[in-house]
């Protein structure tokens, strides 16, 4: 039973098809597991284990009678509890939606389980989604699972969702992506994660955090399990107008574990020249492995992600406000006092700066288009550090101390204001014994190219089989 | 760029119905500061021409 939680969802949904594994044992595996370490990791808000349970006994009769199955039949995931749920809880990690029940799915909850998942629960998370260390002071904040002895971050704001998959109580989860809040808690749990090109998957009935930078993208253990989950959310939604028409590729199929001939760009100046050197030691090695398996690798500069903190600043600030104002005019104290306080900034930024804000990423989006012109992905690390403890303020990165939150978002936010897509994969461990990630980043609409590159890594190398000490 | 006060944040957050404690005035001076600043710099972006942009949107 214990070896089923740390199976790939796309082992699991064959030895399942195959009849070899039934859903419910699937299940009950997951569910024991919850049992066993939630009440430190804190991952989930709320388990859904009788009706989990009911599913897997109806994905099992359908095996029994031989029905057509779908990608995902019978395989559990776990929700980032952004995700409207017909019936059942949907909180934001917020007190204000403490008892929200919403009256219908999210458009991609809806795909998922027509696919064959089995929904195990909503994961916890930074309150609305508001901060990229996955604090929460009103459910708790999820444990990283890999220090047993301090309290460290899993990175956020889908700290539950990082927490559950890599400690095997979740074969795969969603996360949501305002500013890196998938990638960063996949490089800080040592896990996989892509944020999806704007507009590639649909996110109606998504609680929104800003709506020109919010994306949705799934969380696993590998980029083969990415690629199984995405390839059954993305597409065309008419309940979300910014999706694209644009055809899903079977990203499966595209993983064939070549990066022979592919040209690499190494984003040197503002990303690897401020990494933590231990981080940084691990980025280069992870790029000589995928030269060593033919890929050729250059240095590329952009100039304009300095100016991402601005940028964002003036587009997620108002659109966070705008959402909130009636809740923070009405109910403040409701609100965690962190979160509170960075919503009410988006009251005093003008329209002009919005504004500017929104032409800024237009400049920045053309830079890093005319870079993936000339290459077909850009690297860099996810986060310029580890994970640290809850309530450090400050890092030492090289010669200096920085502050902790800033240096957090550095390096993942510049790809939501351009919106291209981009995965975090894990590329080795810290003396500590802690995981850092290797973010890559593709053209638009071209997430097939990403998660081969991530797979082909992932074939060469085993940093995303580990298990942490808190799951062993 | 003119020194915000809190007093002067009061009154721009009272003209849009906010009624704010002097706790979160206080928490929320610097960041709006920073903000200030932030924005500051990126008169060194050349926009001209350029058009607000938020989104794909391939049909």
């Amino acid at each position: 039973m214990t070896d089923l939680v740390w199976k790939s969802m796309v082992e699991l949904a064959r030895l399942i098809a195959s009849k070899e594994v039934s859903p419910v044992e699937v299940v009950e595996a997951h569910l024991s597991r919850i049992a066993a370490l939630d009440g430190t990791l804190k991952s989930y808000i709320t388990v859904m284990g009788d009706s989990a349970l009911q599913a897997a006994k109806a994905a099992e009769a359908a095996v029994t009678a031989g029905d057509g199955l779908g990608p995902l039949h019978g395989v559990p995931i776990g929700l980032k509890d952004v995700y409207c749920t017909k019936g059942v809880k949907t909180t934001g990690g917020s007190k204000i939606l403490a008892d929200w029940a919403p009256t219908e799915d999210a458009t991609v909850v809806s795909r998922l389980t027509a696919a064959g998942a089995i929904v195990l629960g909503k994961l916890n998370m930074h309150e609305f989604a508001y901060g990229p260390e996955g604090l929460n002071p009103h459910y708790g904040t999820p444990w990283n699972p890999w220090d047993k002895a301090t309290h460290r971050i899993c990175g956020g704001s889908s700290s539950g969702s990082g927490a559950a998959v890599a400690a095997g109580i979740a074969p795969g989860a969603l996360g949501s992506d305002t500013g890196g809040s998938i990638r960063i808690p996949a490089s800080l749990c040592g896990i996989t994660g892509i944020k999806p090109t704007y507009g590639r998957v649909s996110r109606a009935g998504v609680l929104p955090l800003a709506w020109s930078l919010d994306h949705v993208g799934p969380m696993c253990r590998t980029a083969a399990d990415c690629a199984l989950m995405l390839g059954a959310m993305a597409g065309y939604d008419p309940r979300d107008p910014t999706t694209s028409v644009l055809p899903v590729p079977d990203y499966l199929a595209a993983l064939t574990g070549q990066v022979k001939g592919l040209r690499i760009g190494v984003l040197r100046a503002f990303y690897l020249e401020s990494t933590d050197p231990a981080v940084r030691a691990l980025v280069e090695s992870a790029v000589k492995t995928l030269e060593g398996l033919g890929a050729s690798a250059q240095e590329v500069n952009l100039e304009l992600p300095k100016h991402a903190a601005a940028a964002s600043y003036a587009v997620i600030s108002p659109e966070a406000y705008a959402y909130h104002e009636g809740w923070i005019k009405t109910r403040p104290r409701d609100y965690g006092s962190d979160v509170r306080q960075r919503l009410l900034v988006g009251a005093f930024v003008s329209g002009a700066d919005y504004l500017k804000g929104q032409r800024v990423r237009a400049v920045m989006r053309d830079e890093v288009d005319r870079a993936l012109a000339r290459l077909d992905v850009l690297v860099c690390a996810t986060t310029p550090m580890p994970a640290p403890a809850v309530g450090q303020k400050e890092v030492r990165i090289g010669a200096e101390n920085q502050p902790v939150r800033p240096n957090l978002i550095r390096f993942t936010r510049p790809f939501n204001m351009t919106g291209h897509p981009a995965a975090s994969v894990p590329c080795g461990f810290t003396a500590e014994g802690l995981p850092a990630g290797l973010q890559i980043i593709g053209r638009p609409f071209d997430e097939a190219t990403v998660l081969r590159v991530a797979d082909a890594y992932q074939r060469a190398t085993d940093w995303h089989t580990r298990r942490p000490p808190v799951a062993s | 760029m003119e020194h915000l006060t809190i007093d002067a944040l009061r009154t721009m957050a009272r003209a849009q119905g906010l009624e704010l404690s002097d706790e979160d005035l206080a928490a929320v001076l610097p960041l709006v500061q920073v903000g200030r600043g932030l924005m500051e710099s990126l008169a060194a972006v050349p926009l001209d021409d350029v058009e607000p942009s938020s989104q794909f949107r391939i049909f």
